[in-house]
């Protein structure tokens, strides 16, 4: 009983960090209909420059969420400018699948010949405390991290449904055509809605650095999760693909501790192919898809 | 001790052909066909290598890189080998099976080199010994120790490490079945990461110990996926085992060590069968306070005080630069190769693959990895060395002929 509610700690800690990383990814799937490969690149991308700021620089990498936002935030923008605006709208959700698979190769590429393809992890003084609460064993990083997603997530939230940007994205997830009639500029939406998701994953992707060791070829693991996320959440909706990470977290990690680790991931595909096998549109993809 | 198996691209390089070479050959009146040239001549001793210096495998095989070249350096600085001058001839084979094959088969029938030595891991040694023995080449190679390559019975190779990969942790079970009955650990927990070169580490230590009576409270298999270790740590602690014996890669073992810190939890006894054998990188990855007491195998490493291998260090860093830790073990066993061949020349007067096969085949050769000897397929005979994090440095506890320290246990607590 101890490891199991060891493991369902671990477990929502855990799934709080792959929520903030597949918001950005539903939230671009939702506005662009653009299914984002290069998401979990982003994530790794953001890790490395976490890294570099605490090792060069001695930024905490908590406190280089303040950098590496904003600017992948840009770096969103700019890659949706330059290669994804160019794309015809009708074969968008095609190209772009090879678009932003090459910009993760392209990404994977530029880091490995930057940082080589050895391991890598961001060792803050903090790294490994943990406490101890009622007999359990929270770790500092870990609980941060999923604070740092509530965060982010509740911010991501806020912008949504409380600016003109927020409507703006709304009504193109829910009508891209009317969205359009009413004056909504669908290009600048999609440039700051690319850049919002690039900016979930350099959130997570500093804390991401904390929690595992990385390297240039991580982002493989990473989408693979992230997609099937996003799926059992529902294509689309930021908050069903909250739930769907924490299922997932609990999931891997229970079966991990209780049953076997080579079981772990495969549980989680289980549940994946009951819900589409039950709801096509994953947890919340029906109800809530139109309203983000 | 040095076992990742990944896999790369293929990309085939060119080199030239060795018409030079060839014509030296000639003129000396060398046997083309079988590519072993008379001892008395004074041409150049042509080497060929195939090494993955491009592509997933590249950091190991430019480590065997440097360790071939220095060892010519240092061979030619004093005389070369029966006064010939070492001329590498190294190509790459990008990690590739395939390619590997075309450039050892280049390397003897085109380049027409005097002697091969082997590439980077199991995967490619395979196939490349089996070209080598095809033409009656040697074949010492200093980083293929899977059981695929001693299945193969080849009487021309020979695995220049002290045990195949395998067993590489039989010298912690040898440390602990060494204990009195009453200090043995009485549980064990196994977490294997699913790789033939890290899970089989922790099974054989496995069949020892329960063939020995320590129980079995835990036995998991990872995929190489498993990014958290966690949840599993958490499964291990609740089986309450005295010892815990990872078969791991570096990243996993790295993992593991810090979920038990951040579980706050300290088994009495704990092996890792790679990552803790590291003394460049394993203080870095979990912070150098929680090193203390972890037990690794290694083959060799920067405060080996086997012999030599005080001026290998000196040698490394006046040509490459850098601190003793980083020296990747790869380079010791690579340069450990060339060793074997001075040696034979030396003590036979001839440096033919007829005389090397047949004379490695006896006897016992000191190495900077130890001193070897060989089956008849080429799996070397003796055991790693049991290395434990003692008063912040890695040291050698078992076994104790060579041992600078005696083993630490139980294991202090982690510093956190």
């Amino acid at each position: 009983m101890h490891a199991l509610i060891q493991a369902i700690i671990l477990g929502i800690l855990t799934g709080g960090v792959y929520a903030l990383m597949a918001s950005g990814q539903t939230l671009i799937f939702g506005i662009m209909k653009v299914v984002n490969l290069a998401q979990g690149a982003f994530v790794v991308l953001a890790a490395y420059l976490t890294y570099t700021l605490f090792v060069q620089f001695g930024v905490d990498p908590f406190a280089s969420v303040l950098i590496t936002t904003p600017l992948m935030f840009l770096v969103g923008m700019g890659l949706q400018w330059a290669l994804l605006r160019p794309l015809h709208s009708d074969d968008v959700a095609q190209l772009s699948l090879l678009v932003t698979f090459a910009l993760e190769l392209g990404v994977e590429g530029i880091l490995s010949f930057t940082y080589s393809t050895t391991l890598t992890n961001i060792q803050p003084s903090y790294a490994n405390f943990s406490w101890t609460v009622f007999g359990f064993q929270v770790s500092l990083v870990r609980f941060f991290a999923f604070v740092l997603s509530l965060v982010v997530l509740a911010v991501l939230y806020l912008v949504l449904k409380r600016t003109k940007f927020g409507r703006a994205v709304r009504a193109t997830v829910q009508n891209p055509m009317s969205a359009q009639l009413l004056g909504v500029n669908a290009q600048r939406v999609s440039a700051l809605g690319f850049g919002l998701g690039a900016a979930t994953a350099a959130s997570a992707g500093s804390v991401f650095g904390m929690l595992n060791a990385f390297n240039p070829g991580s982002h493989y693991d990473l989408i693979s999760r992230l997609l099937t996320v996003v799926v059992l959440g529902g294509l689309g909706s930021i908050g069903g693909s909250v739930v769907a990470a924490l299922v997932m977290g609990v999931a891997s990690s229970v079966v991990s501790a209780e049953a076997s680790p080579i079981w772990s991931d495969f549980t989680f595909f289980i549940v994946l192919l009951l819900v589409l096998l039950l709801r096509p549109r994953g947890l919340f993809g029906a109800r809530t898809r139109g309203a983000l | 001790m040095h076992l990742h198996q990944r896999r790369g691209l293929s990309r085939a390089r060119l080199w030239g052909v060795g018409v030079l070479a060839a014509s030296a050959l000639a003129l000396s009146g060398c046997a083309a066909a079988s590519g072993t040239p008379s001892a008395s001549n004074s041409a150049p001793l042509k080497i060929g290598i195939s090494l993955s210096l491009t592509g997933d495998f590249s950091s190991s095989g430019k480590a065997a890189q440097r360790g071939y070249q220095l060892w010519a350096d240092v061979a030619n600085k004093s005389g070369g080998v029966l006064g010939r001058k070492v001329e590498l001839d190294i190509v790459d084979d990008a990690s590739s099976p395939d390619q590997v094959v075309t450039n050892y088969t280049n390397l003897i029938t085109q380049t027409k080199v005097d002697i091969v030595f082997g590439p980077f891991s199991s995967l490619l040694t395979v196939p490349a010994s089996r070209v080598a023995s095809r033409y009656g080449y040697s074949f010492i190679e200093p980083a293929g120790g899977g059981p695929s390559v001693f299945d193969q019975k080849l009487n021309n190779l020979f695995f220049v490490q002290p045990a195949e990969s395998t067993r590489g942790g039989d010298v912690f079970a040898n440390y602990i079945l060494s204990l009195p009955a009453d200090q043995r650990p009485k549980t064990a927990a196994y977490a294997k990461l699913d790789d033939p070169f890290s899970a089989p580490i922790a099974d054989s230590i496995q069949k020892r110990f329960e063939a020995a009576g320590i129980k079995t409270v835990y036995n998991q298999t990872y995929p190489s996926e498993t990014a958290d270790m966690t949840p599993i740590v958490a499964g291990i602690a609740a089986a309450k085992p005295d010892v815990v014996v990872g078969g791991t890669q570096e990243g996993d073992a790295f993992a593991q060590i810090k979920a038990m810190i951040q579980l706050k939890f300290n088994p009495k006894w704990l092996y890792e069968a790679n990552g803790s054998n590291s003394p460049g990188d394993f203080p870095a990855a979990v912070s150098s306070a929680n090193t203390e007491g972890v037990f690794g195998s290694i083959d060799w490493y920067a405060d080996s005080t086997v012999s030599g291998s005080a001026k290998f260090i000196s040698d490394y860093i006046a040509k490459f630069g850098g601190d003793a830790n980083q020296i990747d073990p790869t380079s010791a066993e690579a340069y450990s190769a060339g060793m074997l061949l001075q040696e034979v020349a030396t003590k036979t007067g001839k440096v033919d693959n007829a005389t090397i096969i047949k004379t490695l085949h006896s006897g016992s050769w000191p190495t900077l990895v130890g001193t070897l000897s060989w089956d008849a397929t080429g799996k070397p005979k003796g055991e790693y060395l049991l290395v434990q994090w003692v008063n912040g440095k890695l040291q050698t506890v078992y076994p104790a002929k060579t041992a600078q320290t005696s083993p630490v246990a139980p294991k202090p607590n982690w510093a956190g």
